[in-house]
C-alpha cells in the first residue's frame, strides 16, 4: 500500500523524480527528506551566524588583544587580569549587583499593585495604564527628565525643603553615595509597570473556580493572595525576575549615561558604561571586550537559572 | 531534552572558543597599522575642483555661532567651486573622540574631521588615521597659523587651527560692588577672600558645573600648570619618569578642595553640567565663572559689556607657568588618511583662513581666528581688547591637551568629581594616578609614541 504522505511528497516534487522516490530504500528517502529540511533553515542559520555568532566570536577574540582598533596585539589573558585589578571595573561590577537589589523590590511592589488591581477596584484599567506608561517612554527622555528633577536644587529637593524635610534633601546625582541608587530608583520607576502588567495578565488568566472554592472554604483576602493566586503565577514571577535581572545587568547604560555619566568619580559606573567608555571613548578595545565577556558570562548564568526553573516538572506554563 | 540542551550549549561554547583561538592566531594582519599617512595611489587623481567631502565638525560649545558660520562658509565655497560639495555633520562633545575612533577602524567616514588639539589629534595621527596637513599646504601659508606647535610631531603639522580661545575668570561687577569688592581676584588668597565677602552678602560666588567632569578638567589646566616650570615636566610624569602623584602635579586638588570647603563653588556643582553651571553667571545668579572667550562675549551681551570684568586665573602656584595664560586652539580640523580628496580638503581648510573668513568668524563668534594675519582693528570693545591681550600673551598653554584621552577621562575628569562630590584630596590624587597607570599598562603603542614625542 502506498504511503499517502509519500504520494503527496512525490507529486509535489519539482524535479520530476517521483518514480525514483518509490524505488529507493526507506532509509535513503528519510535521509534525503532530512537534508531538505536542513536546507530550508540554512538562510536562518546564516542570518543567526552573522548576527550573533560572528559578533560573539569577535568579542571573545578581541578580549585577548590590547591596543586600539588600528593596531591590536595579542596579550593572552592580560586584559582579564587587568580588569579584575581595576577599581573602576570592580566598582562597575559591584554597582550592577547593587542594582540587582532593585529586582526583588520591584517584584514585591509590582505584585502588590497587581493583586490590588486584580480585585477589580474602581478604575483599575486607568491605574494599570498609568502605571504602565513609564515603561513605554524612551529611556533617554526619562533620564533627561530625572537628571533635572534630581539635581541638588531640582524638583525633588525643592519639594522636600518646602515640606520641612531639608535634612533628607541629598545631592542625588552629585554624591558618590547616592548616584547609583538614584539610577536604581529611576529604573524601578520605569520598569515597575512592566511587572504590574505581566502579573496582572497572569492573575486575570487564573481559572475562577479555584478562587471561588477557596472563598467558599472561608479563605481570607490575604490567604487568597498568598495561598491561591501568587503560587499559581509563579512562572510569571520567575520570568519577570530573570528578565529584570538581565535588564539591570546589561540594559541600564542609557540611564547611567544620561543621569550621571558614570560619575561622580566613576562611582555610578556600571559594566555597560565601563565597556562603552573603554571601547569607544578611550579606544581600549581589549579591556572593553574582556569586560563584555564577563557580562556575557554573568547574563548566561542568569539565563541558565531561568531555563532550569522553566524545565522543572512542576513549572507552570501560563505565561 | 535537558541533556540535549546542555550538549548544545557545550557545543556552542566549544565552537566559540575554538573559532576564537583560531582567529587569535591570526595576528600578522592585526599587528600592522591599517591606515597610511602619506598620499596614496588612490588619491593621485584627487581633483580639488571636483570632490564630494564630508566634514565632521565640532565647535559650537566653544564658540556659540560656530555652526552657522561654518555652514555659511561651506555654502560660499560650494558657490565658488561648483564641482565641490561638502556635507556638514555636527559632532557632539561626549562622543567626539569615540565616534571618530570607531569610524577610523573601518577606514571610511569623513574627509575632514575634528578632535581636540595635541594628544587627541596626535594619538589619531600615531594610529595612522590622519594625513598631515603640511603635506598639502605650503609653509608660506601654515607659518601664519597660530598654535601649529600643538599638533606638530616628527616635523609635520597634523591639523589646522581655526581659532584660539582663552579661559578667563569673568566676574560680575555689580555683584562685586554689592559685596564691597573693587576688582577681580589676581591671587588664590584673594579669590578665597572674595568668596567669603560674596557669601556674606548672600551672593553665590562661583557658578560652575562638574557633573560631566569639565570643571575639573578646566581646573587642571588653570591651576595644574601653576607648579610647573615647563610642560615637559608633566610629559615626564605621564610616561613615568617623574612621580605623577607628587604634589607638583596633583597638588592643585588641594586648591580645589579648599574652594569647595570655603563655599566658593555653587552647592549643586556636582549635579549640573559645566554649561548649566556657567549659565548661573549669565543669569546673574553667580558672581564669577570661568568661560571661553566666546562664552564671555555671549555673557557680555546678556549682562552688558560694562558689567563684566575678566582676569587671568588667580595665581596659586610657584612654578614659571603660574602666571602664564591658558590659551589653546581647542579643536583642530584635519584630513583623514583614507580621504580620496585630500587636496580638495586642504584647499577648503585653507579657504577658511582667508581674510574675509577670519573677519566673518570673529564677527559671528567673538573668538579670535588662529591666524597672525587677523585684522586686529576689528577688535573694538574694551572687553575684547582685554581678551586679545590675554590670548596673545607669550607662552600660553592649555595643560589638558597633553593628557592622553583615557587619562583625561578616567583621571582628570573623574578626580575633579571626587573633590566636588565631597571626597578627599588623597582619593582624587589616587584616582588620577590609577588612570595614568592604567594608560601605561594597556596602551603600549600609544605610550611608545607619546614617549618618543615627549622626548623631542
Amino acid at each position: 500500500m502506498t504511503d499517502p504522505a509519500l504520494v503527496r511528497s512525490s507529486a509535489a516534487a519539482p524535479w520530476g523524480a517521483a518514480a525514483d522516490e518509490r524505488v529507493r530504500p526507506a532509509g535513503a528517502r528519510k535521509r534525503r527528506r532530512q537534508l531538505w529540511s536542513y536546507l530550508f533553515v540554512v538562510p536562518a542559520v546564516l542570518g543567526m551566524g552573522f548576527g550573533f555568532v560572528f559578533p560573539l566570536v569577535t568579542v571573545v577574540r578581541n578580549s585577548f588583544y590590547a591596543g586600539s582598533f588600528y593596531k591590536l596585539s595579542f596579550v593572552g589573558f592580560d586584559n582579564y587580569r587587568f580588569i579584575f585589578g581595576d577599581d573602576v571595573f570592580i566598582r562597575s561590577l559591584t554597582n550592577n549587583f547593587r542594582l540587582l537589589l532593585t529586582v526583588p523590590f520591584m517584584t514585591i511592589v509590582a505584585l502588590l499593585v497587581a493583586v490590588i488591581l486584580n480585585d477589580g477596584i474602581r478604575g483599575w484599567k486607568v491605574y494599570r495604564s498609568s502605571i504602565f506608561l513609564p515603561y513605554i517612554l524612551p529611556a533617554a527622555g526619562i533620564g533627561l527628565t530625572f537628571s533635572v528633577f534630581l539635581q541638588f536644587n531640582g524638583g525633588l529637593n525643592t519639594f522636600l525643603r518646602s515640606v520641612g524635610l531639608s535634612s533628607i534633601a541629598a545631592d542625588w546625582l552629585g554624591s558618590q553615595t547616592w548616584a547609583i541608587w538614584s539610577v536604581g530608583g529611576v529604573v524601578v520607576w520605569q520598569q515597575l509597570g512592566f511587572g504590574v502588567v505581566v502579573f496582572l495578565a497572569a492573575l486575570l488568566s487564573l481559572p475562577p473556580e479555584v478562587t471561588e472554592a477557596a472563598r467558599i472554604d472561608g479563605a481570607s483576602w490575604w490567604q487568597l493572595q498568598t495561598k491561591i493566586h501568587v503560587p499559581q503565577i509563579r512562572t510569571a514571577i520567575e520570568f519577570f525576575m530573570v528578565t529584570e535581572a538581565i535588564t539591570v545587568l546589561s540594559w541600564v547604560f542609557t540611564y547611567v549615561y544620561v543621569l550621571t555619566l558614570g560619575g561622580p568619580g566613576n562611582s555610578s559606573s556600571v559594566m555597560e558604561f565601563y565597556i562603552w567608555k573603554n571601547g569607544f571613548a578611550q579606544g581600549s578595545v581589549g579591556l572593553a571586550n574582556a569586560a563584555a565577556v564577563v557580562v556575557l558570562l554573568i547574563a548566561s548564568v542568569l539565563i541558565a537559572i531561568y531555563l532550569r526553573l522553566r524545565a522543572r516538572p512542576d513549572a507552570g506554563a501560563r505565561l | 531534552m535537558r541533556i540535549r540542551s546542555r550538549k548544545a550549549i557545550y557545543g556552542l561554547a566549544a565552537g566559540v572558543a575554538a573559532v576564537s583561538l583560531a582567529l587569535s592566531g591570526c595576528t600578522a594582519s592585526s599587528d600592522t597599522p591599517v591606515a597610511s599617512t602619506s598620499p596614496s595611489a588612490a588619491t593621485q587623481g584627487d581633483d580639488p575642483e571636483n570632490a564630494a567631502l564630508t566634514y565632521w565638525y565640532w565647535g559650537e560649545s566653544d564658540a556659540p555661532g560656530a555652526n552657522d558660520w561654518m555652514k555659511a562658509r561651506i555654502a560660499d565655497y560650494q558657490t565658488a567651486h561648483p564641482g565641490v560639495t561638502i556635507n556638514f555633520v555636527e559632532q557632539s562633545t561626549d562622543t567626539l573622540i569615540g565616534a571618530f575612533s570607531t569610524t577610523a577602524q573601518t577606514k571610511s567616514g569623513p574627509d575632514i574631521a575634528t578632535q581636540w588639539a595635541t594628544i587627541p589629534v596626535l594619538s589619531q595621527a600615531w594610529a595612522g588615521a590622519i594625513a598631515p596637513i603640511s603635506d598639502y599646504v605650503p609653509a608660506s601659508e601654515t607659518d601664519n597659523w597660530i598654535g601649529t606647535q600643538e599638533n606638530t610631531d616628527k616635523g609635520k603639522i597634523w591639523g589646522v587651527p581655526l581659532y584660539v580661545i582663552g579661559i578667563p575668570l569673568a566676574y560680575n561687577k555689580d555683584l562685586f560692588t554689592k559685596a564691597g569688592i573693587a576688582n577681580g581676584p589676581t591671587t588664590f588668597d584673594e579669590l578665597i577672600s572674595d568668596c567669603g565677602a560674596l557669601k556674606a552678602a548672600g551672593i553665590s560666588p562661583v557658578g560652575m558645573g562638574n557633573k560631566d567632569g569639565y570643571f575639573g578638567a578646566w581646573f587642571f589646566s588653570n591651576f595644574g600648570k601653576q607648579q610647573l616650570d615647563d610642560v615637559s615636566e608633566l610629559k615626564s610624569a605621564i610616561v613615568g619618569t617623574n612621580n605623577i602623584a607628587d604634589p607638583k602635579y596633583t597638588g592643585f586638588y588641594q586648591a580645589m578642595y579648599d574652594m569647595k570647603q570655603k563655599g566658593c563653588l555653587n552647592d549643586d556643582i556636582g549635579s549640573v553640567t559645566l554649561d548649566q553651571g556657567m549659565a548661573k553667571f549669565e543669569q546673574g545668579k553667580a558672581a564669577m565663572a570661568w568661560g571661553t572667550d566666546g562664552l564671555v562675549t555671549k555673557w557680555s551681551k546678556a549682562l552688558g559689556a560694562d558689567k563684566i570684568g575678566v582676569v587671568k586665573t588667580p595665581v596659586w602656584g610657584t612654578g614659571k607657568l603660574a602666571s602664564v595664560y591658558n590659551t589653546t586652539q581647542s579643536s583642530t580640523a584635519f584630513i583623514t588618511s583614507w580621504s580620496q580628496h585630500p587636496k580638495a580638503a586642504a584647499q577648503f581648510l585653507t579657504f577658511l583662513h582667508s581674510p574675509e573668513n577670519q573677519a566673518s568668524w570673529y564677527a559671528a563668534t567673538g573668538i579670535f581666528p588662529a591666524d597672525t594675519r587677523f585684522d586686529q582693528t576689528a577688535i573694538q570693545t574694551d572687553l575684547a581688547k582685554q581678551l586679545w591681550a590675554f590670548d596673545s600673551s607669550p607662552g600660553a598653554v592649555w595643560l589638558e591637551n597633553y593628557l592622553p584621552p583615557s587619562v583625561d577621562g578616567d583621571g582628570d575628569l573623574a578626580a575633579g568629581q571626587v573633590i566636588t562630590s565631597g571626597g578627599s584630596v588623597a582619593d582624587a590624587v589616587s584616582t588620577f594616578q590609577k588612570a595614568v597607570e592604567k594608560w601605561r599598562a594597556t596602551n603600549t603603542d600609544e605610550v611608545k609614541n607619546y614617549t618618543a614625542w615627549a622626548g623631542q
